[in-house]
Formats: C-alpha cells, sequence, structure tokens
C-alpha cells in the first residue's frame, strides 16, 4: 500500500476548479493510508455555487465522506464485522425463498455474502465495494466482483432478481442513492422484482440514537433533496471528537453482535441537545445523518493493519478501556415514504410492497415495460396497451 | 470468475458504448465441479449471448462447445449438450488474468478468481 497526498477542501471533496489539478485516485483502499498530511486546504475556490459543484461532479463519483466513513471502515473491519453477520433476516429470506428455481440473483453491496446461495435451487453473482469483504466471500465460494453498487458493471436486462441489503443508507446524496436503485432495476429483467432494505430514523429501540453521532454541515461537501441543510460555510475541517458510544446491530441484527454484547449495557450516553425522540437538529430540519461508532478489538485490528494508517491521519480512535479502535461509519437514515419517494420518478419500475421490520425499511419493485407504469398510478384509459 | 459472470459483464467506463463482450487475457484457469442444475441451465440458455460464450470458452481452453448457438430444444433432450453447457458456464474458472474493455482496451484485473471492476476517478 502506498500513501497518496490528498488535498482536501472545506468539505472533504477535491474541488474542481481551473487551478487545480485533477486528483487521481488508483482506487479507493489506497486513501486508507492517507499520510496524516492529509491537513485540510482552506482554498476560495471551494465556495463554488450549488449548480456549479454538481454539474461538474458525476454522480458514480465517490464523495470523500464516503470512501473516509464508509469503505476504509469496512475495509478496516471486514474480519470482525464478518463475524458478527451471520444471523438471516427473515424478511430477506421469506423474499429469496420466494423466487423461482433457476432464477440468477445479484446481490449487490453483499458484504460478507450473509445471503449468497441462500436459495439453493437459485445462482448469485455478489458484488460490494470492499474488496476485503469479497475476499471473505470468495473464501466460501460464492461467485463474486468487486464493484460499485452506483455504476454496476452488468449487462441490462440480465439478472432475474435483485438485492441491496443495508446498503444505500451509506449513500451520501440523494442523486447517488437514487442511481443506485436505478442500477438495481436497469440489471434485472423485466417482470424481476428487487428487494431493498435501509435503515430507518424510526429506530424501534431510540435510545440507541443517543448512541449515534449527528452530522453537522460540517461533513458533507453535497446535500440534495428537500429539507436538506444547504452546505455553508467556511467550517474548519477537523474531526469532532467522537464521544465514546457503542455500535449497535440494528434491524434485526442485534443478536449478532455477540462480541460486543458485553458493551451494550456499559456506554457512556451521549446526551444530544434535542429531546431524545426527536431528529431535529439545530436548525429545525430533520436530522438523518450520522456516524455510527464500530468497535474493532485491538487484536482484530492488529490482523487487518489497516488501523495504525487510520489512527495517524484521525480516522480511528483509541479506546483504551475498551480496547478497541473506535471508527465511524457514515449513514444517512430513511425517513417515512422516503424509499416511495426516490422511486416515483422512475418510469420502469413499480412498488409492489413496502414494509417496515425491525427498525429497517424495506420495499420490493417490479420491472415494468417502459410506459405501463402510467397505468398502475392513474385510473386512466388504457391507451398505451 | 466463471463464464456465467463473464457473461454478464459489461464496461461500464464513461463514454464506452459497446463494452461487452470483455476480452480476457488468461494467466491461470482452474477447473472446479459444481452440482447440475437443469432448471438453472435452462433459465439461463436464452439470456446468454452465445458467440461471446463460446469465444470465452475457447480463450479458457474449453473447445467443446458448438460455434453457433443450439436450438433450445436440446435443452430437453440433449443430456450431452447440457453437460458441456454446465461445465463451460460453471466450471471453468479464470483465476488469474485479466478482462479488457473491448472499446478503451482499459484492464480489469482478476486476481484469485475475482474480478475488480471499480473506476478510476477519470472513468465515471
Amino acid at each position: 500500500m502506498h500513501s497518496i497526498p490528498c488535498n482536501f477542501s472545506v468539505f472533504g471533496y477535491p474541488v474542481i476548479s481551473s487551478s487545480m489539478k485533477e486528483i487521481k485516485v488508483k482506487d479507493a483502499s489506497t486513501l486508507c493510508t492517507l499520510l496524516p498530511d492529509g491537513e485540510p486546504h482552506i482554498q476560495q475556490s471551494v465556495f463554488v455555487g450549488e449548480e456549479q459543484r454538481s454539474s461538474s461532479i458525476s454522480v458514480k463519483s465517490t464523495p470523500e465522506l464516503e470512501k473516509k466513513y464508509v469503505h476504509c471502515v469496512y475495509d478496516a473491519i471486514a474480519p470482525h464485522f464478518s463475524s458478527t453477520r451471520f444471523a438471516k433476516w427473515p424478511k430477506v429470506s421469506a423474499f429469496l425463498e420466494s423466487l423461482p428455481t433457476g432464477s440468477l440473483i445479484l446481490d449487490a453491496g453483499c458484504g460478507n455474502g450473509k445471503y449468497l446461495g441462500l436459495n439453493s435451487s437459485c445462482y448469485f453473482i455478489g458484488c460490494d465495494i470492499s474488496a476485503p469483504l469479497i475476499k471473505i466471500c470468495a473464501d466460501k465460494g460464492h461467485e463474486v466482483l468487486v464493484a460499485d453498487a452506483v455504476n454496476l458493471p452488468y449487462r441490462t436486462n440480465f439478472g432475474d432478481a435483485a438485492i441491496s441489503i443495508a446498503v444505500l443508507h451509506h449513500l451520501s446524496t440523494e442523486n447517488r442513492r437514487k442511481k443506485a436503485i436505478e442500477e438495481l432495476v436497469r440489471v434485472i429483467k423485466k417482470g424481476g422484482l428487487v428487494l431493498i432494505t435501509v435503515w430507518a430514523v424510526e429506530q424501534e429501540d431510540k435510545s440507541l440514537l443517543t448512541k449515534w453521532t449527528p452530522l453537522t454541515e460540517k461533513y458533507v461537501e453535497e446535500w440534495i433533496g428537500p429539507g436538506s441543510p444547504r452546505v455553508r460555510g467556511p467550517s474548519a475541517f477537523t474531526l469532532e471528537s467522537i464521544p465514546e458510544t457503542e455500535e449497535n446491530g440494528l434491524g434485526g441484527h442485534t443478536k449478532d453482535s455477540r462480541e460486543n454484547t458485553e458493551n451494550m449495557h456499559q456506554s457512556m450516553c451521549l446526551t444530544p441537545e434535542n429531546k431524545d425522540d426527536s431528529l431535529v437538529s439545530k436548525d429545525g430540519s430533520n436530522q438523518q445523518e450520522y456516524f455510527v461508532p464500530w468497535h474493532l478489538p485491538y487484536h482484530r485490528a492488529e490482523v487487518s493493519g489497516a488501523s495504525a494508517g487510520a489512527l495517524a491521519n484521525g480516522l480511528a480512535k483509541k479506546d483504551d478501556k475498551k480496547g478497541a479502535v473506535v471508527y465511524n461509519r457514515y449513514y444517512h437514515v430513511f425517513g417515512e415514504g422516503e424509499l416511495e419517494r426516490l422511486v416515483s420518478g422512475m418510469d420502469n419500475a413499480v412498488i409492489i410492497d413496502k414494509f417496515y421490520d425491525k427498525s429497517n425499511w424495506c420495499i420490493i419493485l417490479e420491472k415494468t415495460l417502459l410506459g405501463l407504469k402510467h397505468l398502475q398510478d392513474k385510473d386512466t384509459s388504457p391507451s398505451l396497451i | 470468475m466463471r463464464l456465467l459472470t463473464h457473461n454478464i459483464l459489461s464496461s461500464n467506463i464513461k463514454g464506452v458504448t459497446n463494452g461487452f463482450p470483455l476480452g480476457i487475457e488468461v494467466e491461470k484457469v482452474v477447473e472446479k465441479q459444481v452440482e447440475i442444475n437443469h432448471d438453472f441451465l435452462r433459465n439461463i440458455f436464452p439470456k446468454i449471448d452465445w458467440k461471446a460464450f463460446s469465444d470465452a470458452s475457447k480463450i479458457m481452453g474449453y473447445v467443446e462447445l458448438p460455434e453457433e448457438s443450439p436450438e433450445p430444444s436440446v435443452l430437453d433432450s440433449d443430456l450431452d449438450f447440457l453437460r458441456k453447457f454446465h461445465h463451460a458456464l460453471l466450471e471453468l474458472h479464470l483465476e488469474e488474468g485479466a478482462l479488457v474493455c473491448p472499446q478503451t482496451g482499459r484492464k480489469f484485473p482478476v486476481n484469485k478468481g475475482i474480478p475488480n471492476m471499480l473506476l478510476h476517478e477519470d472513468e465515471v
């Protein structure tokens, strides 16, 4: 691994301006060994208007926030993470078992491959952006590749079904979340089904929210969508000290975190400024952006080797009391109706089921022929037949 | 990487209009037996781009597949064909090598059987 000096803007993203060379990064994983010299260089050009920024940066380009607080983290914690992810969520199992014999199922963001091969009469191809997690899948004999859920390297209309389990909440802009859904629909055949699950704002155990760190606009370089706080600046790009919290295994996975159950009752609760059951942040907008901690025990941290670099550049902190390196994972938790809203603009998918289960919002889509969606949406004449 | 996967993969580099099929550079091929599933073979057959599949299997060192796409009826009657189809589709693995974008020549590495299809910043 080699280090690549990275010129951070205030918002952690290399700003495209005429005076600045575009930074070529070989692959996201090398960012995990950033030199401590990744100090913020606050540039005047950072105050580019939103429209300008949006048009010059592709929706398929990974924002710094995700590189640092999703990709790097999962790469570093992969084996430990995988060991806590074994319980199969009944709703996902039921969906997979309901698919016709001989189906080709695409799992985008398959993680440690928990669901690959779940239906033994079907064939699975999994992909994930984390090479270490994909390696774990491959070691189990699964057919997998390293790829980006926002830009799937699959031909259109090929698969029979697709699943996206606890993935989209790691995408930091609405456009990227929409893109990922479009990709899931694109790669399956007409009539095929897509199951998407994401963490909900409405957590069953409300006390867990107090253990998360809400993000302020300091960390997010692009907010798109109704109700999202607009980026203001300048703000110093420094990582606030992460309060001692504990990761949780949400969405029915609580019993997964065997290694962490002893921590569940000992953690210190962060007292939020807002009411416990309110997710409204200071400026009145709904808080949906969070850092959720992951405690990587010291003996596990040595194995992956990535933690030394992460500690050096401030991406992780040591908790000697718990004997763990603490990482933060970025989440955009979804509100009620948000998944439906993201899909509403699509002309080739319809919602055939939607439900809330164990602190997750879930949706099942069916890929339709273009234009037929309008027949479902409105009770109008069948002029399209 | 199995040839089933090769048949679904396409180069998604910005500006590429036809990224399928990817070229194959072979360094190491491994054969691993897996149980045959006739339902799956019948379901997957119509999806397969036969020319790409047949060409790829030759590159991987397997020459038993017919050049021309057979009639779907062979799936019901010809067990020998099913066995060959199954073998080429699911039992040949590209362990080490690369997949090549047909339009740009860009190589996607395959290591330990795992293709890395991630794009660089300037390719999205």
